[in-house]
C-alpha cells in the first residue's frame, strides 16, 4: 500500500533526526539554510560599507 | 621548484589516486561502478559535489579575482543555496524514487524518448568541450610559469585521471574528490596565513583589512541593477538561482555525485552542506586574494603577471624603450605608495579614519594607469595576447613567496582540483552516453559484465578526447571564454525541459521538445547577434533564466495549440 504524503514527511523527517538531531524536520534545516544567507548578506552589506 | 617540492607534489598526487584506486577496487556491475553501489555517506557527496564544482583555474582565478576586482565576486553565489533547497525539495525524491542513472532518464518517464535524448545530448555537447578545457586551463598556467611542456602537463594530468576514473568509477571520483577538497582547503588556509604573517611588522592584521576597504577591495555587496554588469545582488539571486539549478539539478556531472548516496537523506544534506558552506568559502577565497592584493601593496608586483608576454615585448626593439620607461614609473609610484601606507601603518590614530587615503587612492589610479598602457603595448606586440593576467597572481604569490615544500604542496593542491573536476566529467559523460545512449538506443540487452566494460571503455574514449582538445585548446584564441559561453547557452534551455517536467504536469513531450529545440536555436541565435552587435551584450548569467523561461512560455503555447 502506498504511503501517505504525511508519513513520508515525517519518515524523511526521522531521517534527519537520525543523522542530525539539532533539526526537527527538513523544513527547519530548509528554514536554516535559507536564514543563513539572508544573514550573511545583510553581514557583507555592513562589512562593505564598514570598511568602505 | 626544489627537489622538495617535486617530491611533495607528486607524493601527495599519486597518495590520493593510489587511495581512489585502492578504496574503489571490485566494481563487479555498472551499479556500482556508476553509482557507487548507493552507499555514499552525506560528507563524501557534499565534499564530492564541492570539488566537482571548484576547478583548478577556480583556485587559481578567485583570488586573482579578489586582487583585481575585490569581493563583489561572491554575489554570484547567492543563488546557490536557494537552489540546493529548490533540489533537495524537488528533484531529489523523484531522482530518488525513480532509481535513474541520469538526470535525462527521468525525462523518457515524465515525456518521451526524444525530449531524453535531447537533454542527454544538450549536456553532452557542453560537457565534451568543457573537460578538456577542465585539463587545458590550468596546464597552461602551470607550463607557463614554471617552464613545463603545455603538452606533456596536459598529458599527465588527463592520464592520471583516466587511470583512476577508468578503473574505479563513481566511487573512485567521489573518494578522491573528498581528498582532494581537504588537501585544497588546508593549501588554502596555509597561502593565507603566511600571506598575513609576511606583511610588513608595522601592518597589522586590521590595518590590511582597513588598506583594502579604503582602496575599494572590500566591496560585497552592489545593489544597483544592471544588466550588463555581471556581479551585482540581483544577478546572483534570480539569474544566479537558475543557474545553480540547472548546474545542481540537471548537469550530469553533479547529479551523478549525489545520485550515489545512501539514502534520500543523505542525498539532501550532502547538498545542503555546500548550500551553507560555498558562500562563506567562496568570501574567504575571495578575501585571500584580496589580502593579496595589500601583501603586493609591500611587495612590488610585476606590471604585467604573465612573464613571457612581458619579456616577448622586452625582446621588441621597437617597444623596449617604452616599456622600460613605463617600469620606470610604475617603480616609483610603488615606493611613494608604500612609504605613504607604512607611514599610515605606524602611526597611532587608526588606520581606518586616516584621509590620507585620498591621496594614496590618486597613486593607485596612476599605478592602473601605468598598467592600462603597459597592456596596450603588449597588445601591440601580440595582438593575441590574453590580456587577463588574475589568474597567474596567486601563482606568482606561490612561487615567489612561499617556502619551500609548500610550493609543492599547493601546486598539488592545483593539480588536485584539475582532476577532481575532469574526473568528475568524464564519470558523468561516460555515464550519459552508455546510460541514455548506447544501452537506450542501441544495446538494449547484455549482461551487467558486458555494461561495466562499456562504460569503462567510453570512459577512456571521453579521456582520450577531453586530452585530444586540450591539446589543441592553444590553437584556439581565447578557448576558455569560449566554453564558458557555451556551458551558459545551454544551461538554460536543459533547465527548461525539467522546471516543465517538475511543474507542468499537463505538457507533453512533443510540446516541451520542439521548445526546447526552439529556444536552443534563439539562444545561439542571440548570442551570434550579441557577438555581431555588441551593444546589445548582456550578462552571460541572464541566458539561464530567460531560456528556460522561454522553453516554459513556448512549451504551454505548444500545449495549448495541440489541444485546439
Amino acid at each position: 500500500m502506498a504511503e501517505s504524503p504525511q508519513e513520508v514527511k515525517e519518515q524523511e523527517d526521522k531521517e534527519l533526526r537520525e543523522i542530525f538531531p539539532l533539526f526537527k524536520s527538513w523544513r527547519g534545516l530548509y528554514t536554516f539554510v535559507l536564514a543563513e544567507l539572508v544573514v550573511l548578506i545583510i553581514l557583507f552589506y555592513l562589512f562593505s560599507r564598514y570598511f568602505s | 621548484m626544489s627537489t622538495i617540492d617535486w617530491l611533495i607534489m607528486i607524493g601527495t598526487t599519486l597518495l590520493i589516486v593510489s587511495y581512489g584506486v585502492w578504496k574503489s577496487r571490485g566494481s563487479k556491475d555498472i551499479k556500482g561502478y556508476l553509482l557507487s553501489n548507493k552507499d555514499m555517506k552525506w560528507w563524501t557527496i557534499g565534499l564530492s559535489v564541492m570539488a566537482t564544482q571548484a576547478s583548478a583555474i577556480t583556485f587559481l582565478s578567485t583570488p586573482g579575482q579578489g586582487f583585481n576586482d575585490g569581493m563583489r565576486f561572491v554575489q554570484f553565489y547567492f543563488g546557490l543555496p536557494i537552489a540546493m533547497v529548490i533540489i533537495c525539495v524537488v528533484a531529489i525524491p523523484i531522482y530518488h524514487r525513480l532509481n535513474v542513472f541520469t538526470a535525462y532518464e527521468y525525462l523518457e518517464s515524465r515525456f518521451d524518448l526524444k525530449t531524453r535524448t535531447l537533454g542527454a545530448v544538450l549536456f553532452l555537447l557542453s560537457r565534451s568541450l568543457a573537460a578538456g578545457m577542465t585539463i587545458y586551463a590550468p596546464a597552461i598556467i602551470l607550463a607557463t610559469l614554471l617552464d613545463w611542456n603545455i603538452y606533456w602537463t596536459c598529458v599527465a594530468i588527463g592520464l592520471i585521471v583516466i587511470i583512476y576514473t577508468v578503473s574505479g568509477g563513481t566511487k573512485a571520483v567521489s573518494v578522491t574528490q573528498k581528498q582532494q577538497m581537504a588537501m585544497i582547503l588546508f593549501g588554502m588556509v596555509v597561502a593565507g596565513v603566511i600571506m598575513v604573517f609576511k606583511l610588513p611588522p608595522e601592518v597589522s592584521f586590521g590595518d590590511a583589512v582597513h588598506i583594502a576597504g579604503k582602496m575599494g577591495k572590500l566591496n560585497v555587496i552592489t545593489t544597483e541593477f544592471d544588466l550588463t554588469d555581471r556581479y551585482n545582488i540581483w544577478s546572483g539571486l534570480l539569474a544566479g538561482t537558475f543557474l545553480y539549478l540547472s548546474y545542481f539539478g540537471t548537469d550530469q556531472s553533479q547529479v551523478q555525485r549525489y545520485l550515489g548516496g545512501k539514502s534520500i537523506s543523505e542525498m539532501r544534506i550532502g547538498l545542503l552542506f555546500n548550500a551553507i558552506f560555498k558562500v562563506p568559502m567562496q568570501f574567504l577565497i575571495l578575501f585571500l586574494g584580496v589580502m593579496m592584493f595589500v601583501f603586493f601593496q609591500f611587495q612590488q608586483p610585476p606590471i604585467f603577471f604573465n612573464e613571457n608576454e612581458t619579456q616577448s615585448v622586452l625582446s621588441n626593439p621597437d617597444l623596449t624603450d617604452q616599456y622600460q620607461g613605463l617600469q620606470q614609473s610604475w617603480d616609483s609610484i610603488y615606493t611613494a605608495k608604500q612609504d605613504r601606507l607604512i607611514a599610515l601603518a605606524a602611526a597611532p590614530n587608526d588606520i581606518g579614519d586616516a584621509n590620507e587615503f585620498v591621496e594614496i587612492n590618486a597613486l593607485q589610479a596612476q599605478y592602473d594607469t601605468v598598467r592600462r598602457q603597459a597592456k596596450a603595448l603588449l597588445k601591440a606586440n601580440n595582438e593575441y595576447y590574453d590580456d587577463n593576467d588574475s589568474d597567474q597572481v596567486f601563482l606568482t604569490f606561490i612561487l615567489n613567496h612561499l617556502p619551500q615544500g609548500l610550493v609543492g604542496l599547493l601546486i598539488a593542491v592545483i593539480l588536485a582540483a584539475a582532476m577532481s573536476s575532469t574526473s568528475a566529467e568524464l564519470n558523468a559523460l561516460a555515464t550519459t552516453t552508455v546510460v541514455d545512449i548506447i544501452r537506450r538506443m542501441f544495446i538494449r540487452s547484455g549482461s551487467d559484465q558486458h555494461f561495466l566494460n562499456i562504460s569503462r571503455i567510453t570512459t577512456l574514449c571521453w579521456g582520450i578526447l577531453a586530452i585530444g582538445v586540450a591539446l589543441f585548446a592553444n590553437q584556439v584564441g581565447n578557448l576558455i571564454q569560449a566554453v564558458n559561453i557555451l556551458g551558459s547557452l545551454f544551461y538554460g534551455t536543459i533547465l527548461g525541459l525539467f522546471v516543465v517536467a517538475f511543474f507542468f504536469k499537463h505538457i507533453k513531450g512533443t510540446a516541451v521538445f520542439w521548445a526546447g529545440v526552439i529556444v536552443e536555436l534563439l539562444t545561439i541565435g542571440a548570442y551570434i547577434m550579441t557577438k555581431l552587435k555588441p551593444e546589445w551584450d548582456f550578462g552571460f548569467l541572464w541566458y539561464n533564466l530567460i531560456g528556460c523561461a522561454l522553453v516554459v512560455v513556448l512549451a504551454m503555447l505548444f500545449q495549448s495549440v495541440a489541444k485546439e
